[in-house]
């Protein structure tokens, strides 16, 4: 074993490894700390390539509300996915939850008069309701939650579509409720610190907001750190009093909840509930989102902030080459080289870290 | 004898736990049959037995992560039934499993402090407790001597006689009741291994924390068990005084063929020389 003076706690940093020495390795070492710093990089390089090649239009506040509003989109449910996906898990019925919650939501304001603001409420906690349902079934009968989720997604969809025949309705449009949620876009006479510009930004806030607080969930409490052991070794965290199942099914609930949360948004901000509006390609977006972002399909280390980032880029990848002419088809293969590429980092980043050991 | 001038347990010391005719099959695997066993207060017991005889069965069976098909579990007087090791651990049985349950991803400290987390309240939320949780697991490492690196390291890093020696030391930190060691020693180096017996052997002095210690090499047994059993193909066949049976009796159970009449014949043998302070529920 090294021998390491251990006097004064902090002081003493040796971590039985190899202090890096070359530059590459030190970038390494950082990368392998602070996972989002190199998709923040990333995200970086690709905002400076947009700007210069849309003649400085990207960064236009107008321009951002949208890449924004998008990235709120995807990262809400994409810290969901992290968080399931470090508990080994995964959650493939988002998309459809995203529809399904505020078709529920709008059918019971027309219907019951209720408030948006409630009949909000209850479509949040029909996503939590699904959640549960998807967790029950992944830990007490066993099935592989990949499978779980494909079957729920079918589910909840074909529910959706068939309550009035794939039609989208017209929400109903109460104040303050819609600004607060997103209802309003930016317009190059808004200032960014006027109330109508702010609003404009509500549905990234809203996300950034939640993101934050998962990121402290995460690594703060009890509740995130029984999230990694279940992940890590879900074995040995029975072993010591970790209580999985539970965790696994609380993680679910949260998937439900954002999604659902996220249809919501989504819904006020068109004042439309469509049944087609998420679907299986807003699932996948949120996952490329959170493996962009870092986080891998392993189990027992993810990045909340990393998500965030993660769907930065993939909103940018979508609006930024269709700004610049391209395509709107073009941006997938972008994505799905971004989505290869950053699977290929994290595994390399985990090997270095593994290599560094004595 | 090899007792390190550890007077021997007083006969009349209460039982603290007792676990009666356990059985346990995994489908097909019959894992044990009617397995009683009886720890007395601050006694140290010894599990011996070939691979695959039930050892980490039974203990799993006491820490909660198994539950028995049949049989009962008497703990300070009480019937107890433990839904999951949260509730044993609770309840101050604490458990070092041979696959040690540690979390890779996590740092020494949290893995030390896992499932009793320190908290701290900032504007009404609560958090862990990060820096008490790291200098408590720094302090009391190097109060047991442990040779390790930074608490902040990740587990994963570190190697298998330090792996095993953190389970170890989180055991023993919450001083419970009882101590389960499933092959403690496995990974350790001569050096390591005798600080660990040590440690073991401090605890038994003081006599206040219950033992049960399941090896492979019969002279760590003589070195710190009070009492011995031996788990043959799911059965107790041997439960006998350190003090009273010698090292080569118990090399001829063992080598007495892996037949059960052989070992129960050799075990009885052994028993008639003992019968005077036999403990033993056989
Ligand atoms: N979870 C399980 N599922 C199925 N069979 C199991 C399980 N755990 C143990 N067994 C079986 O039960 C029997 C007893 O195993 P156990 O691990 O208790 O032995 P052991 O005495 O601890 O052995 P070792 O000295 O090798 O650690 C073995 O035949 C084993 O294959
Ligand atoms: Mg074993």
């Amino acid at each position: 074993m090294p021998r390491t003076a251990q006097s004064s706690p902090g002081a003493a940093r040796k971590v039985g490894t190899a202090a890096p020495s070359t530059f590459l390795e030190r970038a390494l070492v950082v990368l392998s700390r602070y996972r989002e710093a190199s998709i923040a990089v990333v995200a970086l390089v690709l905002a400076i390539y947009f700007q210069v090649g849309s003649n400085g239009e990207f960064l236009s506040s107008q321009e951002l509300s949208v890449v924004l509003r998008d990235t709120g989109r995807y990262g809400l449910i994409a810290v969901a996915e992290v968080m399931l996906m470090i508990t080994g898990e995964i959650d493939l019925s988002v998309g459809s939850t995203f529809s399904l919650a505020p078709y529920v939501m709008v059918l019971m304001s027309i219907g019951w008069g209720v408030p948006l603001a409630v009949s909000a409420v209850a479509g949040i906690l029909l996503g939590v309701l699904i959640g549960l349902v998807n967790g029950i079934i992944t830990v007490r009968f066993r099935v592989p939650s990949l499978i779980t989720t494909v079957g729920t997604f079918f589910l909840l969809q074909g529910v959706v579509v068939s309550i009035y025949n794939s039609q989208p309705i017209v929400a109903p449009v109460q104040e303050p409720f819609n600004e607060i949620f997103g209802e309003n876009l930016y317009s190059p006479t808004d200032s960014v610190w006027s109330w109508h510009g702010l609003t404009a930004f509500t549905p990234f806030l809203w996300t950034l907001v939640i993101v934050l607080a998962m990121a402290l969930v995460l690594n703060r409490t009890t509740f995130g750190l029984h999230t990694i052991a279940t992940g890590s070794n879900i074995v040995g965290a029975r072993e010591i009093g970790v209580r999985t199942d539970r965790i696994k099914v609380y993680n679910f609930m949260i998937a439900g909840a954002f999604a659902a949360g996220a249809g919501v948004i989504n819904t006020t901000q068109f004042a439309s509930a469509d049944p087609l509006a998420g679907g299986p390609f807003l699932t996948l977006q949120a996952i490329a989102a959170a493996v962009i972002g870092g986080t891998s399909l392993l189990g027992g280390s993810g990045t909340a902030i990393g998500s965030l980032l993660g769907a930065f880029v993939v909103a940018t990848l979508n609006n930024g080459l269709v700004m610049m002419g391209a395509q709107a088809t073009v941006s997938d293969i972008y994505l799905g080289a971004a989505i290869v590429l950053a699977m290929i980092l994290n595994v390399q980043v985990d090997r270095m870290r593994a290599r560094r050991r004595v | 004898m090899s007792q390190n001038a550890i007077p021997a347990l007083n006969p009349d010391t209460p039982v603290i736990l007792e676990m009666n005719r356990i059985s346990k099959t995994f489908g097909a695997v019959t894992a044990l049959v009617d397995v009683s066993i009886k720890l007395r207060k601050g006694e140290v017991l010894a599990l011996v037995g070939d691979n695959g005889a039930g050892k980490s069965t039974l203990i799993k069976i006491l820490s909660g992560f198994h539950h028995p098909d049949s049989g009962t579990i008497v703990y300070q007087g009480k019937e107890v039934h433990f839904h999951s090791p949260r509730d044993a651990r609770a309840q101050g049985i604490e458990t070092v499993y041979q696959d040690l349950a540690l979390i890779n991803d996590l740092s020494i400290y949290h893995n030390m402090f896992i499932g009793r987390e320190y908290h701290k309240h900032i504007l009404g939320m609560k958090l862990l407790d990060n820096r008490k949780m790291r200098e408590l697991a720094q302090t009391y490492l190097n109060s047991l001597g442990i040779q390790i690196p930074s608490v902040n390291s990740t587990v994963d890093l570190l190697s298998g006689g330090q792996r095993q020696s953190v389970a170890v030391a989180r055991s023993i930190y919450s001083s419970p009741t009882i101590l389960v060691l499933d092959e403690p020693l496995a990974a350790l180096g001569v050096r390591e291994g005798a600080h660990v017996l040590g440690l073991i052997q401090n605890l038994r002095r003081q006599r206040s924390v219950s033992i049960i210690l399941i090896v492979h090499n019969y002279n760590q047994v003589f070195e710190v068990c009070d009492r011995i059993n031996f788990l043959h193909s799911g059965e107790i066949v041997l439960d006998a005084s350190t003090s009273e049976t010698s090292e080569e009796q118990l090399i001829r159970i063992v080598k007495s063929g892996l037949g059960r009449q052989a070992i129960a014949a050799a075990a009885a043998e052994v028993r008639a020389g003992t019968e005077s302070t036999s403990t033993g529920g056989l």
